[in-house]
């Protein structure tokens, strides 16, 4: 298990490493951020100023060694001391990166959170039921909702949601508020982008899980455990279901590390300020900090869960084992 | 100033001209139909009149009260953008200029009477300045009784680092013109004070001189007719001498001078802005402080503003935004709306897009004028909004400029809205290049796409052949500003700084300034227009200036012509059922924030 972690780790690092030394290179072919804090004076002079003041003067190797060192070590601006893990300050808005990300954060991993828990009890238990009713109008029923749901999208759903709750007056705007100040507040905050996620990944896992228990439904071990007299009911939840569930968990890790890397059609749609919603804003204004610092915290997430999912698998079917 | 200059301002622009054209049915070919009340040039009138300096008396406050205003609440703001800086030396933008008027003061500031009249007055200042000297020295004297919002009265010691500070390496974002003014052109100032005041050096007192705590002045090269102007910018808002002034970090802590101060700012998330305590009305001529503060929460898309106002339902009831502007898309349903069609401002913006001919490249007039001719500007207005996001220019000197003329159209673009194809052919073949090819530049937006697909249509029926290039719109200005572009033509827009043409004509037509990174799009470099830039630039009174502005610029559409007019931008904006005290503010370009009040 150790060995496991250790190598997936190890994996990972790198993958961030390479990641990061992709978009920092490419970046510099998108534009020059110097343009973007010039006002009207974006002459010669006052582009190299600017470079000066970015850092951006320096050769781009030195200046992504200086990046990646920062992360570990900290680093000295003009504006102040960055201390580890530095991800350096924005350059449109002067804020340290780190701290932005870490503000965003609850609001995205709220969203994110809540997001999955009601995708899944309304996911999940839709499947098992159209399995466990498999052929009837229940089973075609719920089949023939989650494929019309699962071809929705959340810009088209989540302005349609507004528009009857919102707009008309009947709920709040969609806001984040802190769980510590306000549970109801967070709860109410939330619930509608939460519906509008759940209403659209709750389609994948319906299917996912029907099918994935059909599946396991007609395995052998199944079949044995039905010809040994055990119960249904404990043959369906305690045999088949687990053993459904492995497909179920790697698609729900890469969901997770996903949406808490920054669900930014939600955020968007809903105008929620979370770290889907900085990536998109700091792409936009040639904000290369924190642009890395996004890409790096997103991709880390993804990476974490990946793993997690892989670990999981241990527990849920004894017949893997990792090494 | 072109306040398109950083990329945010440049996007809020395309923001409120993407779309569509669901305005179709409001306005046709830029003409108005008799349900239309967008605001036309006849409106403009207000806007574009010379503003006059403020007396003393004009200066004092309190301001006269605001018809039925009553006290308390809280204004809710929908903003789209955050706010790039706080430190007033960076800001340039319009929609700081709305955050800039809560919370800061300079020496001098627009006052706007209930006629939509403006005046620069005092703001600091008893006055809006002592000029002397045939325009070389001005002397300003602080009021009694201004203070900094920690308690701390501004001193003449406060306005000169103000000054100082913007020599400072680190201010790049904000106006330049005071600095030039004072220590050489360019960039050149910087070396007056390489580090600002930072380092204990200042500007020798021939050039500012401060010689009580009250008593500002600041002696010039050259007649300077236009400091009272430049002074009323966000960035030479006063800034304390001493550790507050934190340098670098200022940009996200500043110290407020305004009726409201910054209780919290989480970037691209929210701002909490609460009464000044230190603020006295009795010292401020144009603000209130009506309500008790102002929430902002950022990240709303202009459909989301426009439906949240519209629908007026809770917390929007109480709702503004500084600069979202009514969502192009929704124009027709807003207006159609009778509870919302009343609950709305508009106005003009200062910015001019003009479709610049680069003139390295086309040489010949009458090349120029054929694709004047050929231009499709009603269809170009109506993929921006219609009449209410914009109307068809004649020139290329906006309403809001002072000597803007009502009617002036000497390529005939208003009676004919969608082009001359045949006169633009017969151009064409005159000069010889019938199916000559032309590279047409366009930025990878939404409103540009639409736009490029009349204007080729266009273009290519007056006998070009035209070749389409796009280009992100995040470097679309770097791009454009290079005076080796490769490209023939490109549309750029163009915002005064104050309602005087010395903010767009020189920065625009000056050939002087060609260089990577200038605003001289087109490269007109015209040994008269150089010569009469110079000459006007010093004349001291702005009257006979503004007369000899309108000269130039008609010269320069009608002579040289290196760029086409293509339209002037408007603004609309909606608010919530119980704000009050509402108008269009012409030097903010913006909703008026100083006379917002709560009903109930």
């Amino acid at each position: 298990m150790l060995q496991f972690l250790f190598r997936r780790t190890f994996g990972a690092v790198v993958t961030l490493i390479l990641l990061s030394a992709f978009t920092f290179f490419v970046f510099f072919s998108v534009g020059d951020p110097a343009m973007m804090s010039c006002g009207k004076n974006c002459t010669a002079d006052n582009i190299a100023l600017i470079h000066q003041n970015l850092g951006l003067d320096k050769p781009l190797p030195t200046q992504y060694w200086d990046f990646l060192a920062g992360i570990f070590t900290g680093r000295d601006y003009s504006i102040g001391h960055c201390s580890a893990p530095c991800f350096g300050y924005s350059f449109a808005t002067k804020q340290d990166v780190w701290s932005t990300l870490m503000d965003r954060l609850p609001t995205t991993a709220s969203l994110a959170l809540g997001g999955a828990i009601a995708f899944l009890v309304i996911g999940l238990g839709a499947g098992l039921l159209a399995a466990w009713k498999r052929g009837t109008v229940l089973d075609k029923a719920v089949t023939g909702v989650s494929m019309v749901l699962s071809s929705v999208q959340i810009y088209i759903l989540g302005p349609i949601v507004l528009g009857l709750f919102v707009y008309s007056g009947v709920m709040e705007s969609p806001k984040y508020v802190p769980f510590a100040s306000s549970p109801a507040g967070w709860f109410m905050g939330l619930l509608l982008p939460w519906l509008v996620m759940a209403t659209i990944f709750t389609a994948q896992y319906t299917r996912m899980s029907r099918s994935t228990m059909i599946e396991q439904l007609q395995e052998e071990h199944v079949r044995t455990a039905k010809a040994k007299g055990m119960p249904a009911r404990y043959v369906f939840l305690r045999y088949a279901w687990r053993g459904s569930l492995i497909p179920i968990v790697t698609i729900l890790g890469m969901d997770l590390g996903s949406l808490f890397g920054g669900a930014m059609i939600t955020e968007f749609t809903f105008s929620l300020a979370g770290v889907g919603r900085l990536a998109i804003n700091s792409v936009t204004t040639l904000d290369l900090p924190m642009v890395l610092g996004v890409l790096i915290f997103s991709a880390a997430l993804i990476l974490v869960f990946n793993i997690i999912v892989d670990a999981t698998y241990a527990f849920i079917d004894p017949r893997v084992r990792l090494s | 100033m072109n306040t398109f200059s950083t990329r945010r301002a440049r996007a809020a622009i395309v923001a409120l001209a993407a779309g569509s054209l669901a305005l179709t049915g409001c306005s046709s070919g830029g003409g108005k139909d008799s349900k239309d009340k967008s605001k036309s040039d006849k409106d403009a009138a207000s806007q574009s009149t010379a503003v006059a300096f403020g007396t003393a008396a004009e200066s004092t406050g309190p301001a006269p009260a605001v018809k039925d205003a009553k006290s308390g609440g809280t204004i809710t703001v929908y903003q789209r953008d955050s706010f790039n800086h706080l430190d007033p030396a960076q800001m340039y933008v319009s929609d700081m200029k709305v955050l800039a008027n809560l919370v800061f003061r300079g020496l001098t500031s627009f006052r706007q009477d209930d006629n939509g009249k403006q005046t620069v007055v005092g703001d600091l200042a008893t006055d809006s300045g002592q000029m002397s000297d045939g325009g070389k020295t001005w002397k300003y004297t602080l009021k009694d009784g201004v203070k900094f919002d920690d308690g701390k009265p501004i001193t003449s010691a406060d306005i000169r680092h103000t000054i100082e500070r913007t020599y400072a390496k680190f201010i790049t974002d904000g106006p330049t013109y005071v600095q030039q003014w004072l220590s050489g052109k360019g960039t050149a100032y910087r070396k007056a004070l390489p580090d600002g005041p930072y380092k204990g050096d200042h500007l020798p007192k021939t050039v500012l001189d401060t010689p009580d705590d009250k008593t500002i002045i600041f002696h010039f090269n050259e007649p300077q007719s236009q400091l009272p102007y430049a002074l009323t910018m966000p960035g030479y808002s006063a800034v304390p001498d001493g550790a507050k002034d934190t340098q670098d970090k200022y940009d996200v802590a500043p110290v407020c001078t305004g009726p409201y101060k910054i209780a919290s700012f989480k970037s691209g998330k929210s701002m909490k802005l609460v009464k000044n305590t230190n603020w006295d009305p009795k010292t401020d001529a144009m603000r209130h402080q009506y309500v008790d503060g102002f929430d902002i929460t950022f990240n709303h898309q202009a459909s989301d503003s426009t439906k949240r106002l519209e629908a007026d339902q809770g917390e929007a009831k109480n709702a503004i935004s500084f600069s979202n502007a009514v969502d192009p898309t929704l124009t027709k349903q807003v207006l159609d709306d009778p509870n919302a069609s009343k609950r709305l401002v508009q106005g003009y913006q200062p910015y001019v897009w003009q479709m610049n001919m680069n003139m390295d490249r086309l040489k010949d007039k009458k090349i120029r004028d054929a694709i004047t001719y050929a231009l499709p500007n009603g269809q170009i207005v109506r993929v921006n909004g219609g009449s209410y996001g914009g109307e068809i220019a004649g020139g290329l000197l906006a309403p809001t400029v002072a000597g803007y003329e009502k009617g002036y159209d000497p390529y005939g673009k208003l009676s004919h809205p969608n082009g001359e194809p045949e006169k633009a052919k017969k151009l064409l073949q005159e000069a010889g290049k019938t199916g000559m090819k032309l590279v047409y530049a366009y930025s990878n937006t939404e409103a540009r796409q639409k736009e490029a697909v009349v204007i080729v249509d266009a273009l290519n029926k007056a006998g070009f052949d035209v070749q389409k290039k796009e280009v992100d719109s995040a470097s679309w200005y770097e791009q454009m500003g290079k005076v080796d572009n490769g490209f023939d033509i490109y549309m750029t827009g163009w915002g005064q700084d104050w309602a005087d043409a010395s903010t767009v004509i020189p920065p625009s037509y000056d050939g002087t300034q060609i260089q990577d990174g200038s605003s001289n799009y087109s490269h007109i470099n015209d040994p008269h227009v150089n010569s009469e830039i110079a000459r006007i630039s010093k004349l001291t009174d702005v009257t006979q200036a503004t007369a000899e502005w309108v000269k130039l610029h008609k010269y320069i559409v009608e002579k040289v012509n290196p760029a086409a007019p293509v339209f002037y931008t408007k603004t609309l904006q909606l608010y919530g059922s119980n704000v009050g005290g509402t108008r269009y503010s012409s030097d903010i370009s913006y909703m008026d924030p100083n006379t917002l009040f709560l009903k109930k």
